[in-house]
C-alpha cells in the first residue's frame, strides 16, 4: 500500500497557532478589560487612602489647633496651618473660630483641580470641655499630586499583568506543542510510513501510554489488525471460491447427465459434454460460425413436448420434468428425462438423463400388465384400458360379444389346469381365426372372453359371424392327455352393440352379461342379443332384493299358522308356521318368488332365525293359554348346518322356554342330497336334543326309499300335489296309498298335505294317514285367529268323528 | 513633749483643715461683680478673654506650681492636672501670644494683689477671704 501525500499544511493550520490565538484573544480581553478595572479599583483606593491620610494628619495637630482656637490665638494656629502645609498632598489649610477665619495658609501654586473632591473638614472641640466646639479645621488634598501617584502605580500594575499574560502564552504554546503537537506529528509520520497490511503495529510515543493520544495509537492498532484479519479473510474465501468453482467444472464437464443452460426461447447458452453426447447435437468445435443452438435442434420425436416444458416451468416458476423421446439415427431412439428449472432471469436450467431402460421396463411392464398372460389377449384391464378414452362423440360404433363356456369349471376340476389351459387356448385360436384383423380380443376372466368387432353395429349382419362362432366353439375339442381326448362343450354368447347399449366398456359388459345369462339360461339359441327387457327384469328383482331387506330390518314378514290335524283321534294337534311378506306397494309377495331370493342374497340365515323364534315364542304363548299343541318351521337347505345350528335352535328353545318336542322342523328331500353327511349329523343332533324332523313335499323330488332309511325322520309330508289329484282310483291314490304303507312299515309318521275335500279326508282315514292339514280345515292365518279357529276345528272333527264311525 | 503635741494637733488639724479649707475665687470689690460662673472662670484664668461684666480687664492671678491650692484648683476648676495645665500654657508661649495669669508668690500676697487691684482676681482658701475681697466663685469639691 503506497503512502498517498499528505497535502501541505500552512504554519496557521497547525494546533499550537491555533490553541496561542485563542488563548492569546482570551487572555488579552481579559488583560484589557482586567486593566480597566485594576485602575479603577487603584484610583479608589489611592483617594481613600489620601483621605485616610489627611485624617491622620488632622489627628496629629488636632490638640494643638484646638488649643489655639480656644485661646483664639492666631499665632499659634498658622504655625499649625503651616505645619500642615509641609506635607506635599496637602494644598491649604484654613482654621474657623466662631465662623471666623482665624488662620490661613495655602502653595503659592496652588491649582484646586478638582471642584467635586470635598476638602476635609475637622470640628475642634474645647480641651477643657469635650462637648463643646471651638473652632473647625478644613484641609484641601493636593489631588493632582495624588493622582499623579495614582497613574504611576496602575501602570505598574497593568504592566506586571501584561508581563503574566505573555508568560502563560508563551507557557501554553509550549506546552501544547511538547505535549500534544509534538507527539501527534510523531505518530502522523510514523503511520505514513507503516504499511498496515503487514501487521505491524504503531508505537506508542513515550510517556503517552496512558493519555489520549496512547489510547489513539491503541485505537489505530486494533483497526489495523482489524483490516489485516479482514483481508486474511478475504484472501481465503476468494481462495475457497477458486476451488469451489473448479469442483463445479470438474462436476460439470465429468456429469453422466446433461446439463444446459438456455433462454426463455430455448436457444442454448451453455452446456457440457453429456449434454451433446446425450442429444446427438453437433459438438461446439465443430459448429462454425454462428450457428444458433437451440434446444428444439435434437431430433426430438414431438419437439413440442420441448416448448412445453419450457413454458410450463417458465410459467410456474418451479421445475417441471418429463420423459421426452429422441429419435436415432438408426432407430435406435433413446428416452431422455429433461428437468428444467427458472433461473429467475428469463433462462433456465436443464438435466438431461438417460431413461430409455426404464422407460423400456415400464412399457414392457405396463403391457404385462394389460396382457393375459396364456392367451397373449388383452386381460380385463387391457380392454378397460384400450377403451378408457373412447368417447361418443367419435362416433365410433362396435359390437361387444361376451363369450362363456359352459361346464369349462367341471373340466378344469376334474382334469386339472393343465388341460384347462390346454383347453383355453384351443378356445383362443378358434376366436382368433373366427375374428376379423380389426377386431378387439381379451380374455376377462377364468372362461371368459370378449370380443370388440369394429364397426358393427346392425344385428343381422352380426348374426352370421356369432352363429359360425359359437358353432365352431361348440365342435369337440382334441386335447393330448396322456391319451387322446375328445373333450365338448358348449359356448354362450351375449352381444351388446355401442352405443346402443351402453356408452363405456363396464356398462357394455354388463349388458352383454345379461344377455350371455338370458341365452345361457334359454338353452335355445348358444347366443343373445342384449335386450332392454333383460335390463328391465334385473332391476325388478334387485328392487325386490332391496325391498326384502328392509322387510327384515322393518319387520315386515310375518307368520301365519296353519293347523295340523289328527284325522284318527279328531282333533288339532299342531300348526305349520309359514313365512308371510305383505309388501307395502306391491301387495301380498309369495314366499316361492322371496324365500329363494333371500338365499341368493345371503338373508335366510337371519330370517330363518327370526321364524324360529317367533314360532317357539307362539308356540309357548298357546300352551300357557292351555293349546297345548305342536308348530313345526320350515328349514331352508342354505340354513344347513351353519346358519341355523342345532345349537342355537336349542338355546332359541331354551330362551322362550318350549319344549323340544313344542317344535318340529321341516326340511325338503333335496337339503339331504346336497352333503349327505353334513345333512345326517345335523338332523341327529337335533333329534337327540328332542326334537322332531319331517321330511316336506315328499314325493317331488328324488322320493328314495333309501334316504328314508339313511335318515332318522319321525314324519314324512306328502306333497298336496298327490293329495289334491287323488280319486278313488288312479296312480295317485296308488302311490299316496304306498307311501303310507311305506311309512308305517318304517315306523314314520304321515301327514298328509293340501286336504281339501271331506272325500279326500275319508279316503286317507281309510289309507291309515295319521294326520292332515289343508283348507278342508283352514287356511293358514295369523296367530291371533289360532286360538277361535282351533275351537271350531275340533268341534268340527268331533261331529265328522262320530259320522265316520257311524258310517263304518 | 512637746513634739508630741505638735505631731497630736497636725494629726488632728489635717482633717479638719481639709475639709474646712474650701477653695473660692476673690475679687476686688471695685471689679463690679457680684459673681462669676465657672465657665468665666475657666476663660479668664485659661487666657481666652480677659474682660469682665462690668468693663474691668480681668487680671487673674496664679500661685505657684508648689502651692497645694493651685493643683486644687485647677483639678476642681477644669478637671485637668498641673502638667496638663502647664504643657498647654507652653504651647500658647512657645507659639502664640496670650499670655498666663500673674504669679503670686504665696496666698497672702494673692489676697494682698486683689485688695490692692480692681482687676485682679484669685483663689484661696475661705479663711483668707477677708474683708478687704469678695468672694465671687466657690469651687466645689
Amino acid at each position: 500500500m503506497k503512502n498517498t501525500a499528505s497535502p501541505r499544511r500552512s504554519w496557521w493550520q497547525g494546533i499550537v497557532f491555533r490553541s496561542l490565538a485563542a488563548v492569546g484573544i482570551v487572555t488579552f480581553l481579559l488583560g484589557g478589560l482586567s486593566s480597566v478595572a485594576i485602575r479603577q479599583t487603584v484610583a479608589d483606593q489611592m483617594h481613600l487612602q489620601a483621605i485616610e491620610r489627611l485624617g491622620e494628619l488632622l489627628d496629629t495637630v488636632e490638640s494643638t489647633a484646638s488649643v489655639a482656637c480656644f485661646a483664639s490665638d492666631e499665632q499659634l494656629a498658622r504655625e499649625v496651618a503651616l505645619g500642615l502645609l509641609r506635607n506635599r498632598e496637602v494644598q491649604r489649610v484654613v482654621i474657623f473660630v466662631g465662623g471666623k477665619e482665624l488662620a490661613r495658609a495655602e502653595r503659592a501654586t496652588a491649582i484646586v483641580s478638582d471642584p467635586a473632591q470635598a476638602p476635609v473638614r475637622r470640628t475642634l472641640n474645647s480641651p477643657f470641655k469635650k462637648d463643646e466646639a471651638v473652632g473647625e479645621i478644613q484641609l484641601d488634598a493636593d489631588w493632582d499630586a495624588i493622582f499623579l501617584h495614582v497613574e504611576k502605580n496602575g501602570r505598574l500594575a497593568i504592566l506586571l499583568l501584561m508581563a503574566q499574560l505573555v508568560l502563560v502564552i508563551v507557557g501554553t504554546g509550549g506546552m501544547v506543542f511538547m505535549v500534544v503537537v509534538r507527539p501527534i506529528k510523531a505518530t502522523s509520520d510514523r503511520l505514513h510510513r507503516l504499511d498496515a497490511t503487514s501487521g505491524k503495529q504503531l508505537r506508542t510515543p513515550d510517556g503517552h501510554e496512558h493519555t489520549e493520544i496512547g489510547r489513539l495509537v491503541d485505537d489505530i492498532n486494533e483497526l489495523t489488525g482489524r483490516l489485516v484479519t479482514t483481508l486474511n479473510q478475504e484472501r481465503e474465501l476468494r481462495r475457497q471460491q477458486e476451488i469451489d468453482q473448479r469442483k463445479y467444472y470438474d462436476l460439470f464437464d465429468n456429469a453422466s447427465s446433461g446439463i444446459f443452460v438456455a433462454d426463455a426461447t430455448g436457444r442454448l447458452i451453455s452446456w457440457n459434454p453429456a449434454f451433446v453426447a446425450l442429444t446427438w447435437l453437433p459438438n461446439p468445435d465443430q459448429v462454425t460460425g454462428d450457428t444458433p443452438r437451440q434446444l428444439a435442434d435434437a431430433r426430438w420425436a414431438n419437439v413440442d413436448q420441448v416448448a412445453a416444458l419450457l413454458r410450463c416451468s417458465l410459467a410456474k416458476h418451479a421445475p417441471c420434468g418429463d420423459d421426452l423421446l429422441l429419435k436415432g439415427n438408426r432407430g435406435d431412439d433413446r428416452w431422455l428425462h429433461m428437468a428444467i428449472t427458472p433461473l429467475g432471469d428469463g433462462s433456465v436450467q436443464g438435466t438431461i438423463t438417460d431413461v430409455t431402460t426404464r422407460k423400456r421396463e415400464e412399457i414392457s411392464a405396463r403391457r404385462l400388465a394389460i396382457t393375459d398372460s396364456l392367451t397373449g389377449f388383452a386381460n380385463r384391464e387391457g380392454l378397460l384400458q384400450e377403451f378408457l378414452e373412447f368417447d361418443l362423440a367419435t362416433d365410433q360404433r362396435f359390437a361387444l360379444v361376451m363369450i362363456d363356456l359352459d361346464g369349462f369349471k367341471k373340466i378344469n376340476d376334474s382334469l386339472g389346469f393343465p388341460v384347462g389351459d390346454k383347453l383355453l387356448l384351443e378356445v383362443a385360436v378358434r376366436i382368433r381365426t373366427a375374428g376379423q384383423p380389426s377386431d378387439f380380443l381379451a380374455r376377462i376372466g377364468g372362461d371368459e372372453f370378449v370380443m370388440v368387432l369394429e364397426g358393427e353395429e346392425r344385428e343381422e349382419l352380426v348374426t352370421p359371424r356369432i352363429a359360425a362362432l359359437a358353432e365352431h366353439l361348440a365342435e369337440p375339442y382334441g386335447l393330448e392327455h396322456g391319451q387322446t381326448t375328445a373333450l365338448s362343450l358348449s359356448a354362450s354368447l351375449g352381444v351388446a352393440f355401442c352405443p346402443r347399449d351402453g356408452s363405456d366398456i363396464p356398462q357394455l359388459l354388463r349388458s352383454a352379461e345379461l344377455a350371455l345369462n338370458s341365452a345361457r339360461q334359454t338353452n335355445s339359441h348358444y347366443y343373445q342379443f342384449f335386450d332392454p327387457t333383460l335390463q328391465t327384469a334385473v332391476e325388478h328383482r334387485r328392487r325386490i332384493e332391496d325391498d326384502l331387506r328392509q322387510a327384515v330390518a322393518s319387520q315386515d314378514l310375518y307368520l301365519v299358522f296353519q293347523p295340523i290335524v289328527d284325522i284318527h283321534a279328531g282333533r288339532l294337534v299342531g300348526a305349520e308356521a309359514l313365512l308371510r311378506w305383505q309388501h307395502a306397494e306391491r301387495g301380498f309377495v309369495s314366499p316361492d318368488v322371496f324365500i329363494p331370493l333371500a338365499e341368493q342374497i345371503g338373508l335366510i340365515g337371519e330370517i330363518g332365525l327370526r321364524v324360529l323364534d317367533q314360532a317357539c315364542a307362539q308356540v309357548a304363548t298357546w300352551r300357557q293359554g292351555g293349546l297345548d299343541i305342536y308348530v313345526s318351521v320350515n328349514v331352508s337347505g342354505r340354513q344347513i348346518p351353519d346358519e341355523l345350528t342345532p345349537e342355537m335352535v336349542v338355546a332359541t328353545l331354551q330362551r322362550r322356554g318350549v319344549p323340544p318336542l313344542a317344535i318340529a322342523i321341516e326340511i325338503t328331500e333335496g337339503v339331504l342330497m346336497d352333503n349327505v353327511a353334513v345333512a345326517q349329523r345335523w338332523i341327529e343332533s337335533l333329534r337327540s336334543a328332542g326334537l322332531r324332523i319331517y321330511l316336506d313335499d315328499f314325493g317331488t323330488g328324488y322320493s328314495s326309499l333309501s334316504y328314508l332309511k339313511r335318515f332318522p325322520m319321525d314324519t314324512v309330508k306328502v306333497d298336496k300335489s298327490f293329495i289334491r289329484d287323488m280319486n278313488a282310483d288312479n296312480n295317485d291314490r296308488t302311490l299316496v296309498d304306498a307311501i303310507i304303507t311305506m311309512a308305517r312299515s318304517l315306523g314314520l309318521k304321515v301327514v298328509a298335505e293340501g286336504i281339501e275335500e271331506s272325500s279326500q279326508l275319508d279316503l286317507l282315514r281309510e289309507m291309515g294317514c295319521g294326520y292332515g292339514q289343508g283348507y278342508l280345515f283352514s287356511r293358514p292365518i295369523p296367530a291371533a285367529d289360532f286360538v277361535v279357529t282351533a275351537a271350531r276345528i275340533n268341534a268340527e272333527l268331533a261331529a265328522w268323528h262320530d259320522t265316520a264311525i257311524l258310517s263304518r | 513633749m512637746r513634739a508630741f503635741i505638735s505631731l497630736l494637733i497636725l494629726f488632728l488639724a489635717l482633717p479638719l483643715s481639709a475639709a474646712a479649707a474650701d477653695l473660692v475665687l476673690i475679687a476686688n470689690p471695685k471689679a463690679g461683680i457680684a459673681h462669676l460662673t465657672q465657665d468665666d472662670v475657666t476663660n479668664i484664668y485659661l487666657g481666652r478673654y480677659r474682660r469682665l461684666t462690668s468693663g474691668v480687664t480681668a487680671e487673674p492671678i496664679d500661685l505657684p506650681n508648689e502651692s497645694e491650692f493651685k493643683a486644687r484648683f485647677y483639678r476642681q476648676l477644669v478637671s485637668k492636672s498641673l502638667p496638663e495645665i502647664n504643657a498647654y500654657w507652653s504651647r500658647l508661649i512657645f507659639a502664640g501670644k496670650t499670655q498666663p495669669p500673674q504669679l503670686a508668690g504665696s496666698a497672702e500676697e494673692a489676697v494682698r494683689m486683689v485688695a490692692r487691684r480692681p482687676g485682679a482676681l484669685a483663689y484661696v482658701e475661705r479663711p483668707h477671704a477677708d474683708a478687704r475681697v469678695v468672694v465671687v466663685f466657690e469651687l466645689a469639691n
